[in-house]
Formats: C-alpha cells, structure tokens, sequence
C-alpha cells in the first residue's frame, strides 16, 4: 500500500459546498417532468377494520388524478420485504395512524386538501395498546437470538452475595425523526420502474421494491445520492416507498410523495418501549458475581422485532453467573425498528445505571469497578477480543475530563443555585465488514490520470463520499480531486448499506481491495517487473493507457470470526441541577472510542457528536406518548416531541484511542455510527444523581422527576 | 388545506368590517399559528383578510400616569422587536424576558404582539381533528381530562376544557395589568387584561371575550412603581418548549418590605393566572424566603390536578419561590 496522505486527516466533506448551498439533490429535489403529488391518509382507530370510505367529496375537486385505497389497490406481496404492512391491501387496521389511502392529485395542495375529506368509518376492534397491561403477557420472542441464554446460576449468587443490585430501568417509545422525512419519486418507463428515495441500503431498498411490486429486481432503480438522515428508519424500507410506485403506474405518471413531519410518528418504524430488569451481585471489594438482564418490550401486532438490549451486558464484564432474557408482547403500535445504537444505547442505560448504583452501594469509584471487572476475553462466547479499549477509554477520559475532583458523596458540590455531577459510562457495539463490490475507472489525460469509483453505497449525511474519496486517492496515488466517488445507486456495483455501522468498513475496503486489484492488473499488463511498487497513477501514464478498469467483489476476511470484534467508548458527562426547580443542564460531555482506524478524525468526530446530543435527548428529553385509551401518539409533532435543541447543549469533546487492529478488516476499521450513542444516557442519569442524590430509572429525566 | 379567499388591506376599519361581516373569516397577521391550525384542518375559515399592512406597528411612549410613563406597543409589531426595543427593556425588562422565552428566534420573527394573545392552546387533542374536542367543535367532549394531561391546567378548568394558553408574553402582560386596544364595527374599547383571556367554562371554543371581528390595535402598558421583576420559565427543554409552570413576578420594595406584589402563572390555566392570594399575602411583609414560600403555598392551594400533571403543584411553588427571589435580586 501506498504511503497514506489522505485517510487520517480531518478533511472537510467534499459534499459540503453542495449542501449549504442546496445544490446537493435529495430524493424529492429531482426536477421530473409531469410529476404528480400523492398525500397518504392515514386511521384513526388503533385497531378493527374500515366500514366504508366515502370518496365522493374528494373525488369531486379540481386536479384530483385518483384516489388509492384497499379497494382498487393492486395485489402486492405484503411478505416482499416492506416494513411495517399498510400496503392497502385490505380493511383491516393494525394500528393508529396506519395507511388507508393515498390521494394523486395535479398538485400538493389539492392532494392534501382531498385527503382531507375522505370520510371513514369503522369496526372498532379491540385495540391491545396499553402497555402497563398488557406487559404480563409477554412472551418469549420467536427470533431464535432472543432465546434464555444461561451461564451458572444467578439466583444463588443473588442470595449468597454481600452486595446486590435489583432495579427496573425503562425507556419509552423515541422517534427517529430525520431532517429530510421520507419522501419518494416514482417514474415508470415501461416495465422499468425508477425510485428516488433516501435509502440506508440501496439494494434493500431495490429488492424490498421490487419483490412487493411482484416485479424483477432489474426492473427497479433505486437512486439515492444524498440523505437527510435516517438513524435506521431508513435502513428498512416502508409503505410509503412502494405506494408511490403503486401511484405512477396507477395514473400513469410520475408521482411524489413526502410524508408529512406529523405522519413520520406511525409511518416508518419507531424505538419500542422496554422495561429491563437489572441484577447485579458483587463481593465487597467489587467483584461481580452475578449479571442478569430481563427485557420485557412490545412489538407489533402482526410482526415481531426486538431490540437486544441484552448485547451489552452479555460482554462488557466479567462474571461467573450470568442471565440474559427477552419477553414480548404484541400491541396495536407501528412495527418498531433499528433505531441508532439499536438494543445497545437503551440496554446499556439499564446496565451501566446498574453499574453505578453498584458502585455507590459499595462506596467504590465507578470507573474502578468497571475496571475490576474487565474480561479477559469476550464472555458470551470464549472468543479472544481482537481489541477491546474500555480500559483506557476510561482512563484517558477520566484524565482528560478532570474526574478526579468528582466528590464520591453524591447531593453536595454546589456551584451557585446547581447542584453539580459527573458521570460516566461505558459502552460498546460490534465491528463488522460486509460482502461489497466496487469499480474502479481510470481515465488518462496527458499527464493527468482520473478515477471514478463506483458502488451502490450510500451516504446518510456522515461522510462516506470524503472516505471514500481519500481511501482511493491514496491507494491509487492520485489527487483526492481527481477522485469522483458515484454512489446511491442501485445499477452500481451493489453494497452494503449504511446500517449497523458496517458502513465505512464494508465500502471503504471495497474501494481499497478494487484499488489494489487494479494496480496488480495494470502491473501484471505491463509485463514489467518493478524494484519498488508503482501506484496505478503511474502505470496510467508510462503505460499511456487512455482508460483502465476493475471490478472487486469484496468480503470480510473469514479469520475475524474467530475473534470477537468490537468498537468501544466511554462516555463522561457533568450535570448541573438547579436546586429548586429540578431544571437540568450539562455543561460538558466527553466521549472517548476506541473504533480502530478513523478515516477522517473530522467527519467522525461529526458523529460522535451527533450521538451524544441523541443519547443528551433521550435521558432528558426524548418520549413518544402513546394514549392508552387510543393508541395515538399524543406528542405528535416536533413542538411536542423533544430532541435537544442549541442551547440544550454544552461542550462535547471528543477523542479517539488510536489502535491498529487488522482483525475486523485490512484497513482496520470498526465503525463509529453507533457507538457514539450508546452509554450517554446512563453517563447524564449517573451524573444527575451524583449532583442530587436521585436516581431516577426512567427515561426521559424531566424537572418534574427531580423535585 | 381548504380553499379560503385572501385579501389585504391597509385601513383598518376596511379589514374589521370585512371580517365582522363574514362569520367564518379571520384576521392574518404573522401567520405563525393560525397558517399551522389550517393545514392540519383544525382552523377552517374561509376568508383571511390580511393586516400586515396596517400601520400599527410601533412602538411608542405612553402619557404617564402618576408621573411613570408607559409604552405602546402595535399590535403588528413582531415580537422580536417588542422584546428588544429600549423602551421595553428599560421599564418593562419582565416583557423582555418573557418574550424571549417564548417559541424560537424564528418564529418570534414572524409573530406580532397582537397575534401572541390571540394563539390557540397546544393541547394535542384539539389539534388531533379525529378526537373529541370541546374548542375544536363544541359539544363533542374533551379527550384531554382522562387523557394525556400532563401539560394540561390546575386552575379555573371544567370538564369541557382543562387546555393551557401557551404564551409566554402574556404571562408578563397580566402581572404588567396591561390593556388591550381593539377595533370593532361597533367601534374602539380598551379591555383591561385580565378580562382579555377567559376560563373555559361552558365555552372553551372561546379563547378571549373579543367579539367577531374585533382587531388588536395596540397594548398598552400602563406606568407602573414596581422596582423588581423576573420571568422564570421551567419547562422540558431549555429552548422551544411551552412551559411545565412559569411566573411573572413584579415587588415595589421599600427597604425589605414588600409594599406590593403583583405575580402571573403560566402553563396552568385557560389564561395567565394572576396569583391574586399570593400577591395579598405579601402585600406589606418582609421579603424573606419563608413568606415566599407561604405566599406560594396559599396560592398553589388552590389546585387541582389532573392524573399527570400532580408535579405542577410543587413545581409552582418552587417556581414562585425562585422568580420572586431572582426578582428581589433585579
């Protein structure tokens, strides 16, 4: 490999101009001719059947093209791979707020207008949407990664430990409400049908189409390039998706159709609800005995997810005794999801909550407990950590944070009217690579050789056109600005996706394999043998070739499954608490990750930001508030729905462990998408007790909980 | 969003005479609510006559009563400028800071002193048009009493209606006794501010006691001796967030005597709650904080929650606790 010039840097994104200028194209900025404008609407009951629908004032407005409902909506195949059904395929409702009908009209507001007059009626069923009563239903999940899993006997260690911890931690329903809400053009031509929509992954997103739509999967062109972010509601692909295709081939015509801020609540996915028991057992000097963690959460009334807020607790520490279950119950409630730091940002809420009223119970430095009970390899399944950095995450944050002049007694330290704290949690999320393929073109001019890399990744707003960008300069020796990364495509070479952060592992040592590979074949063609190895820069010009180019069908090295891979982080966290009226602000937060090679130290730290101000709003702020009598969400616009806002906010520092670990993939990247989350609301609830004394178990943290 | 009939004036009597004539018309000024009301189908009117033309946005000094000048402020002035003008600052900091305290720089932006009063309760329920609501359409019952009312009122609510006003501005406005200049057919009057805004009673579908038609010209805010004040906002966020409880709090002190008291609640009421029994409390005690704490007390006496808004009693407690003692220290 070439001397790196580029990975490494903090660059600006090369995206950016485009984006504060509006240039950048999302999928609803596409100019497209004869475009026509659908507005979905939506039930108003959690759970029955529609009665009738009463077209005819609708019908009978200017512009109106037609009018989708279960009536007249072709046959889709509702098991195709579209999350969370409403596909009007017929009048049964399985929650509030679920699709009945899509209005096309000539323009937005005459859709929107229409969609308006549509007179409904009903067979109420029973509708299974109170949580609090439904939960001692719960089952176990049908999903086999959710079975028991057992290791000794933690009731015995409960009984026989001098110091325990038994507690229920819960965090509600979140959203994930994206800048850009889900939106989509639809354009047949013939058979073939063309889909502009923000897409996690593109060859998801094509094959979830496709299949619905009963058609081949050639037939379908996602185009994707740039989204306004998606946190795993736009991993999964939704209703909405297909009924703008089902629209244009309905009138014949391209159709758009953007979901309304308001619509987001019940149409793509949400974070469940869980209720998570926690036990711990220590001797008195700290060591764990005992580790069990007993989710109990909702799904769907006709489909199953369950987020695994288990995986933490299964491998963050050492213990001979060790529980981990899952009950679920199914509710009248959209489908949950993949929501960012999926069962790991609200399980280590539970886990690290725990952790640290262990660590008070027995008058011990948290941090210090943690780091008496490291394993030595990964608990869960004996395998050897290709690297684990909690240890220093923890040290090096506690030194930079200034930790030490923490007071160990919680409810003194005052500054004016606050009361103030620190704390700290760590955390984790696996480190994976995923199958890639990418085409490198080269293009020679003169002296000037340009390269163009193409794959079906995509960018959710994070970087991966800079990445990528400077991972093919440097493996190929050319400027970045001779470099054009083309991807959010479906007829490129197909990718992973944006998901789970396999994002920049996956894409980034594809284009780096395909680099490689097309320096070897341009080698190889010379027929010249070389003393030091030449960059496919200069192969282009001594060889004078006027193009060149390959393809590379990448896959994770089979050795990393002998390890267990993991990025790492610990989270620090200064909380200030007004005495009298509970009114919360953190000053500062530090976030440390250990997630091997960092492309671009800027972009990434762009995103460790952005996941600590989500997991800022969901300790303090973040619920979404179903009417148990319902099944509405009651907090049903972002004036009522709370992400944190500017001033909300205080420092974050960031900092990243530098580490060299090759296990996970050859450039040695573990992803940072998801961990940046996961531990920040269990840090800002540890701190807040350590200002006052409280230690409130259910999220969010509001003043009213702390008065 | 239904079709409506847009026009626009620059005469205000033209405009007061258009909409009194037309039961389904309304008044537009900045927009910022009654534009969100009617894309979600909760606000229908049919015609909007636009007022942002009219020449009463200033603002200007008042003739003094008891030798203490007031201030006028247009009703068409934005709320930004409101809480920024010297005038304002200087005699009335407590506007000031309410104001700001209120929604975001953008839509204080857009806002107008006059459309802040007229703004309708953020209840979900009264946006949500597929359940009952009392204000929404009279006689169809209300979702919020045995609803999600967390947010919802402690004091003067019925069974038809427990929603809050969610102004900020009008929070000050009360404990300022400000009045309210309008403009109807039948002529011009001047509504003093506690009879501007309503309980709900049998009515909640009517907000304030002004009569169709009727446009806010001006609020004037009479000269006053209070020498300390404060607005204190708690709420769930630090920014854009309506308020669990907030106070307005106004002492003349002499010394630390209290001679007079004069103290609003909002986020607890169908409008700005005067603390009428704190505010005779205090009247002549010493500023300590035991007799704010009892003065609190007295008034939060008074009432009565709803199954998730319990922590609003104690809340307002601290709250009137805490702005009269950052009032003391103005």
């Amino acid at each position: 490999m070439n001397e790196p010039k580029n990975i490494g840097q903090g660059l600006d994104r090369i995206d950016g101009l485009l984006k504060v200028t509006g240039a950048a194209n999302y999928a609803t900025d596409y100019k497209i001719k004869n475009v026509a404008y659908g507005v979905i609407f939506k039930s108003t009951i959690a759970a029955g059947e529609i009665a009738t629908i009463d077209l005819s004032e609708a019908e009978k407005l200017p512009g109106i093209l037609t009018i989708i409902t279960h009536k007249n909506a072709p046959t889709l195949n509702v098991k195709g791979g579209i999350r969370g059904g409403a596909l009007l395929q017929g009048p049964k409702i399985e929650f509030f707020g679920q699709h009945i009908g899509v209005v096309v009209a000539e323009t937005f507001e005459q859709a929107r207008y229409a969609a308006q007059l549509v007179k409904v009626t009903y067979r109420n069923g029973e509708g299974r949407v109170d949580f609090e009563k439904l939960a001692k239903e719960a089952e176990l999940p049908k999903e086999k990664d959710k079975a028991d899993k057992r290791r000794g006997d933690v009731d015995a260690a409960m009984s026989s430990s001098e110091v325990t911890i038994d507690a229920v931690y819960e965090t509600p329903i979140e959203h994930h409400q994206p800048m850009e809400p889900h939106s989509t053009i639809a354009v047949w031509e013939g058979d073939k049908l063309t889909l502009y929509n923000g897409s996690q992954i593109v060859n998801g997103a094509q094959s979830a189409a496709a299949a619905t739509l009963n058609i081949p999967p050639a037939n379908v062109r996602i185009i994707t390039p740039y989204i306004g972010g998606g946190f795993g509601s736009k991993g999964g692909q939704w209703a909405n998706l297909v009924l703008t295709a089902v629209a244009a081939k309905m009138i014949n015509r391209p159709v758009k159709l953007a979901l309304a801020r308001q619509q987001m609540f019940n149409s793509v996915g949400l974070r469940q609800k869980n209720v998570q028991r926690m036990r711990l057992a220590a001797t008195k000097d700290g060591q764990l005995t005992a580790l069990a963690h007993e989710t109990v959460t909702h799904t769907a009334s006709d489909a199953e997810f369950v987020e695994p807020c288990g995986d933490c607790s299964k491998l963050m520490y050492a213990t001979p005794n060790s529980l981990i279950t899952y009950r679920v119950f199914p509710m009248n409630v959209m489908l949950p999801t993949y929501t960012r730091g999926p069962g790991k940002s609200t399980g280590s809420f539970a886990l690290e909550s725990a952790m640290d009223e262990l660590a008070h119970k027995l008058n011990m430095d948290p941090i210090e407990l943690r780091i008496k009970n490291e394993p030595a390899k990964d608990p869960s399944n004996d395998k050897p950590w290709s690297s684990r950095t909690t240890v220093q995450c923890l040290q090096d944050g506690a030194k930079a944070f200034g930790w030490s002049k923490r007071n160990m007694k919680p409810g003194v330290t005052m500054e004016g009217d606050y009361l103030v704290g620190y704390g700290v949690a760590a955390g984790t999320y696996p480190a994976r690579q995923r199958d890639t393929s990418a085409l490198v073109k080269l293009s020679r001019k003169n002296n000037e050789v340009e390269a163009i890399v193409e794959l079906a990744a995509s960018d959710l707003g994070t970087g991966t056109f800079t990445i990528l960008a400077q991972t093919a300069a440097d493996a190929l020796g050319i400027p970045m600005d001779k470099v054009a990364i083309v991807i959010g495509d479906s007829q490129l070479p197909p990718a992973a996706g944006s998901v789970g952060s396999v994002g920049a592992a996956s894409f980034a040592n594809a284009v780096n394999d395909g680099c490689i590979k097309i320096t070897d074949e341009l080698i190889a063609k010379s027929g010249k043998q070389f003393f030091k190895r030449p960059t496919a820069r200069e192969m282009m010009l001594t060889e004078k070739l006027a193009s060149f180019e390959s393809r590379v069908d990448a896959k994770p090295p089979a050795e990393a499954e002998n390890y267990s891979v993991h990025s790492f982080n610990a989270n620090f966290a200064e909380v200030w608490v007004h005495k009298t009226t509970g009114t919360i602000k953190v000053q500062r937060m530090l976030a440390v990750t250990g997630a091997g090679k960092i492309l671009n130290p800027k972009t990434a730290r762009s995103q460790i930001i952005g996941g600590n101000v989500w997991g800022l709003g969901m300790a303090l702020m973040e619920e979404s508030v179903l009417d148990p009598r319902y099944g509405n969400f009651v907090t049903r616009s972002l004036a009522d729905y709370h992400v944190p806002s500017n001033l909300d906010i205080g420092t974050i520092d960031t900092i990243f462990i530098d580490e060299d670990d090759k296990v996970p993939n050859k450039l040695g990247i573990k992803g940072i998408g998801e961990v940046g989350i996961v531990g920040v609301a269990a840090a800002i609830a540890n701190a807040i007790f350590n200002a006052t004394g409280k230690r409130v178990r259910d999220l969010p943290i509001t003043p009213d909980k702390l008065i | 969003m239904r079709p409506f009939k847009y026009s626009k004036t620059s005469e205000a009597s033209k405009a007061v005479s258009i909409v009194s004539g037309s039961p389904k018309a309304q008044f537009l000024a900045g927009g910022t609510n009654i534009l969100d009301l009617m894309k979600e189908d909760v606000e229908r009117p049919d015609q909007l006559v636009d007022i942002t033309r009219l020449q009463i946005n200033q603002v200007t000094t008042l003739a003094s009563v008891g030798g203490k000048a007031g201030v006028k402020l247009g009703a068409l002035g934005k709320n930004t400028e409101a809480a920024n003008h010297p005038l304002v600052r200087q005699q009335f900091p407590v506007l000031s800071q309410a104001i700001l305290a209120g929604a975001s720089a953008q839509i204080r932006n857009m806002a107008t002193n006059g459309g802040n009063l007229n703004q309708r309760t953020r209840c979900p329920y009264f946006y949500e048009v597929s359940m009952p609501c009392n204000k929404r359409e009279p006689g169809s019952g209300c979702s919020a009493l045995k609803g999600i009312n967390r947010m919802h009122a402690i004091f003067g609510w019925s069974e038809n209606c427990v929603a809050v006003h969610p102004s900020d501005m009008c929070v000050a406005l009360a404990a300022l006794d400000a009045k309210v200049e309008v403009q109807g057919a039948k002529g011009k009057r001047s509504i003093d501010f506690k009879d501007y805004h309503r309980l709900p009673g049998d009515q909640p579908e009517k907000d304030n006691t002004l009569e169709h038609g009727e446009l806010i010209t001006a609020i004037d805010l009479p000269g006053n001796s209070f020498n300390k004040s404060y607005y204190l906002k708690i709420r769930d966020r630090a920014s854009y967030a309506f308020a669990l409880v907030s106070v307005a709090a106004l002492l003349e002190t002499n010394g630390s005597t209290i001679r007079r008291a004069s103290i609003a609640l909002g986020g607890v009421a169908h409008k700005p709650w005067r603390a009428y029994e704190a505010e005779k409390f205090l009247a002549g005690k010493s500023a300590t904080a035991e007799n704010f704490r009892q003065a609190a007390e007295l008034e939060m006496k008074q009432a009565k929650t709803l199954a998730h808004n319990e922590f609003k009693i104690e809340l307002g407690v601290r709250a009137i606790v805490q702005a009269l003692n950052q009032a003391l220290e103005s």
